[in-house]
């Protein structure tokens, strides 16, 4: 009787801690996030996190977890422990690196979804999301083109992989559109995150004469060292990237790129919490808010410059004469219309071998823009191998 | 051409000032025969309480001085360890860097991303600065340059010429005989390392506050670690040390310049390690009693025992 009493007694326990669970499911999700960089970069794991605080501020149902400075070799066991012991629903993993980790622990934990940023495989659970800023970089080209006073422009890139070669060549045909008699220098760091060595090799383009200098680095590095050229007597013009730089180089942030993951965040997620989500490849751009122009959250062009901007008249197809500000107005409404209205890619491109890369009245599909690996013709040397 | 050159070797000046501090430092504490290899850990604690300090109180000297305070205070668990308990120095020095490293990112999040106002102009040295080349090269620099310079000189002065240097390097080479000439091994022994950490502290706060006046996490990149190869490199030798400190800053800058040229910037990046190993080989095939290296170094000392 006793034992009999004791079954029934467990039995209910646990029908009632699993009904409370499943209960706790619907009510709740949790999403894990696995980082590259330290989030105090200012950069680019930064820029996720203030998506990630985002999201979890407006859904009151999520909660959120995040790991920092995971290096790819690292990836597949914090994607386990955010799945086993935190529990996570979803995993986002935020580096080109995480790929094929990200693919296999899909097949590992098929009850789960994935998300990848910035990659191209995808699966049943894993989608793949990424918001690109070309199209900011092309207009910080128009205004590089329109400041430099040396027709030496320069670009402190991380890595040589196509990200980096399209936002290189977007913005050495925003330099084309506003002084096709700029050139622009490129020197590789080789590092996501490496300020002091993103400094040197603005250091060595100012050195070589550059005076406009646009960086994919995760720290304000580049701007400093414009800055302190600037505040000198020899002005250096620099363009912010990623998270709001111009408090670093007042005298030397002429605009720059944000990214807005807040918006993509929210969207994932509401879509995984209504149970529409699909892994459709989301490509995010101007028109969707995520990429967004100015080196401060509220000018698009620093005050300090605009005068300037104002004054450089430029001779245009489409415009006639119009001065770089108003291009980059101009230019800045239509990319938030959509690609179809402008793209910086319309041929003819080409590199700067000399082969025709796109030809006249095409432009460059998300294909091409995503394995893009060569120069366009006013960039100066080699992609490296 | 003559812009690129003058640009290039100034640069090369900055970047070797923060090697220089800590590698005079590192050489002091070796000579006394304790080998530390937490010099990255103390300079980033040294970095991150300079930032601090200086952002909180707009006074870049306070900073300064609050970063040498943490470096010693922050050095003595190794003096404790290695000294006291006669620990081993490798383990020790090791978790002083990975402590450093770690406390530094915790104590320094709410300051990322944070500019420094202040400003450390460069000294431009009267009459000297006018000479062409060397004056914008060596003589309009910022005020930690020259600081890392009289402080590698007197420490070579300190070390080579005086009472209490003698006695450190006494300590270095033969504890047992310098404890029965008088001298108190275990008392010199942290007074080196803690000057040792002083120095390593000092070099963060330059890169804090002056290189690059911000701060962020992981912002030594590795410094630590060339300032013990550089150790090795000037053969224990703070006068050596100068010019070596700023051929290593001058192999970091020139990576840059030489890129366009197809040099791989991994192969200018082990260049430092690759100089040193090729130095120790040199020395070590000529006359392996010119490598100077303290004789009783990373040995623990423990009085009375034979």
């Amino acid at each position: 009787m006793k034992k009999w009493m004791i079954l029934v007694l467990m039995c209910s326990i646990f029908l009632i801690g699993f009904s409370t669970t499943a209960f706790a499911d619907d009510k709740k999700l949790k999403a894990g996030f696995i980082y590259v960089g330290p989030v105090g970069d200012y950069g680019f794991s930064h820029a996720h996190d203030m998506g990630r605080q985002y999201a979890e501020k407006k859904f009151p149902w999520l909660e959120t977890i995040f790991v920092e400075s995971v290096a790819d070799a690292d990836c597949a066991r914090i994607i386990d422990r955010l799945v086993q012991q935190q529990k996570c629903d979803v995993v986002f993993t935020t580096s080109f690196g995480f790929m094929d980790e990200t693919i296999k622990a899909g097949t590992r934990y098929p009850d789960k979804l994935f998300m990848h940023c910035s990659g191209f495989k995808r699966s049943d659970n894993v989608g793949t999301y990424f918001g690109d800023l070309y199209q900011m970089y092309y207009l910080n080209g128009i205004m590089a083109g329109a400041l430099t006073k040396t027709n030496k422009i320069g670009y402190v890139a991380a890595f040589p992989i196509p990200e980096l070669v399209r936002h290189i060549d977007a913005y050495a045909l925003g330099i084309k559109a506003a002084n096709p008699a700029a050139k622009l220098n490129v020197k590789w760091i080789y590092a996501w995150y490496g300020p002091d060595k993103a400094k040197e090799a603005a250091e060595a383009l100012i050195a070589e004469g550059c005076d406009a200098l646009a960086f994919t680095e995760d720290t304000p590095a580049v701007i400093e060292v414009g800055q302190r050229h600037s505040e000198k007597g020899k002005q250096i013009y620099t363009f912010s990237h990623y998270s709001p730089m111009q408090p670093y180089g007042v005298d030397s942030v002429v605009s720059g790129q944000l990214m807005n993951w807040g918006g993509m965040y929210t969207k994932i997620l509401g879509d995984i919490y209504n149970k529409t989500w699909t892994n459709e490849d989301l490509w995010w751009l101007a028109k969707e808010k995520a990429a967004i122009l100015g080196g401060s959250p509220t000018d698009i062009i620093n005050p300090k410059f605009v005068g300037a901007l104002k004054k450089a008249m430029l001779d245009t197809k489409e415009f006639g004469k119009i001065s770089a500000y108003d291009l980059v107005v101009k230019r800045y409404a239509q990319m938030k219309q959509g690609v179809d209205v402008f793209e910086p890619f319309t041929g003819p491109i080409s590199d700067n071998k000399g082969t025709l890369k796109i030809k006249a009245g095409e432009t460059a599909s998300k294909g091409d823009l995503l394995s893009i690996m060569y120069y366009v013709d006013n960039v100066e040397g080699d992609v490296p191998q | 051409m003559e812009d690129i050159i003058v640009l290039t070797l100034h640069r090369a000046m900055v970047a070797g000032t923060p090697l220089l501090l800590a590698t005079t430092g590192e050489v002091i504490c070796e000579r006394s025969g304790i080998l530390n290899l937490g010099v990255e850990g103390v300079m980033a604690m040294g970095a991150v309480v300079a930032f601090i300090v200086t952002m909180t109180t707009g006074q870049p000297w306070l900073g300064v001085l609050a970063a040498t305070a943490t470096g010693i205070a922050f050095s003595s668990i190794h003096a404790f360890a290695s000294v006291t308990l006669q620990a081993n120095q490798v383990v020790s020095g090791l978790a002083l860097t990975m402590l450093g490293l770690g406390l530094s990112g915790m104590l320094g999040k709410p300051y990322v991303g944070k500019p420094l106002s202040i400003k450390m102009e460069d000294w431009s040295i009267p009459w000297l600065s006018d000479i062409p080349w060397l004056g914008k090269i060596l003589f309009t620099q910022g005020p930690f340059f020259y600081l890392a310079i009289v402080l590698a000189f007197a420490a070579w002065f300190f070390l080579e010429r005086t009472r209490l240097g003698i006695q450190i390097r006494s300590t270095g080479e033969n504890p047992k005989a310098a404890e029965t000439q008088g001298v108190n091994v275990f008392r010199l022994r942290y007074l080196s390392v803690l000057i040792g950490g002083g120095f390593s502290a000092l070099a963060g706060a330059h890169l804090s506050i002056s290189y690059s006046k911000s701060w962020i996490e992981g912002m030594t990149a590795g410094r630590g670690w060339i300032a013990i190869a550089l150790t090795i490199f000037a053969l224990w030798n703070p006068g050596r040390a100068i010019w070596a400190a700023f051929l290593f800053g001058g192999f970091f800058v020139v990576q840059y310049l030489l890129q366009p040229l197809g040099i791989s910037p991994s192969f200018l990046a082990m260049l430092p390690y690759i100089a040193t190993l090729f130095i120790l080989l040199l020395i070590s095939l000529k006359d392996p009693r010119k490598l100077n290296a303290p004789a009783m170094l990373a040995e623990p000392y423990k009085r009375g025992e034979r």
